[in-house]
């Protein structure tokens, strides 16, 4: 099995204190990421994102897990599980958060096995990076892309 | 949230060599098993194989030439490809700006309430 992953970096003007509640709280995170939240953010404690379908009215629910809280450091969460009962393979999101002058900087981090479709956000590096990974056929091709979306 | 994504094809075009594959088929036009293993330290047959998941997913179109088959890239498909990508691998940006506004907000309104 081969892993891949993503990788994000932003400065927050704000203590890693306060972008720690934001990232781990699930009042903060639905509102910068799925419709609601239930979690405790506790290691090992089950939790679910729910998203609501605005024309079908139905709701979709996704089961995550809490792994790592480390105010106001590291919080981590894995989710997207294969299987029922949040069995097989899934991805891990991990928040890193470094102190700076000015507030914080925010390394966020999703790993996870190929099969899962995590190469899409590997992909999308790629292409905008396009300094690794892809040979020196990446620039053709990214060029190609960038071609046939704007058209589309 | 997260836009719908075809399993398949981003399974197809997740490997690299057949998006090496897809490359060279969009800078020759056209090929085959034949043409494109002479590019590739590939053997016609491991190639033939990688052209049959493209196939498989429409992201190449193939008609017969001679005994082989001649593979052309289907650009409809190939701009789906590329549009489902451009949609999901945003999608962290985007989080990540949000968490920065909500986190500069509540630092913002500390700060102002330490002030008075």
């Amino acid at each position: 099995m081969e892993y891949g992953s993503i990788e994000r970096e932003i400065h927050v003007d704000a203590s890693p204190e306060v972008v720690f509640e934001v990232v781990s709280r699930p009042e903060h995170m639905r509102e910068w990421w799925p419709d609601d939240a239930r979690f405790k953010s506790v290691p090992g404690a089950p939790g679910e994102l729910f998203w609501r379908d605005e024309t079908t009215g139905e709701t979709m629910t996704v089961a995550l897990t809490v792994v790592e809280v480390d105010p106001p450091s590291r919080f981590s969460f894995r989710w997207c599980y294969t299987d029922a009962e949040r069995g097989g393979d899934s991805l891990l999101v991990t928040f890193d958060l470094l102190p700076t002058e000015q507030g914080t900087r925010v390394r966020m981090t999703e790993t996870g096995f190929r099969e899962m479709g995590w190469e899409i956000a590997v992909l999308e590096e790629q292409y905008r990076d396009h300094v690794s990974g892809w040979d020196h056929y990446i620039p053709r091709l990214d060029a190609y892309i960038a071609r046939v979306v704007s058209a589309a | 949230m997260s836009t719908p994504v075809d399993d398949e094809l981003w399974s197809a075009i997740g490997d690299p060599t057949r998006r090496t594959l897809i490359d060279l088929l969009l800078a020759a036009g056209a090929g085959t098993a034949t043409s494109l293993s002479a590019d590739l330290p590939l053997t016609r047959q491991a190639v033939s194989k990688h052209l049959a998941v493209l196939d498989r997913v429409g992201l190449v179109r193939a008609e017969p030439a001679g005994r082989e088959r001649r593979y052309r890239v289907d650009e409809a498909q190939l701009a789906r490809a590329a549009a489902q990508l451009a949609a999901v691998g945003t999608s962290w940006d985007a989080r990540l700006r949000r968490i920065k506004h909500i986190a500069e907000a509540i630092e913002r309104s500390r700060d102002h309430t330490e002030g008075e």
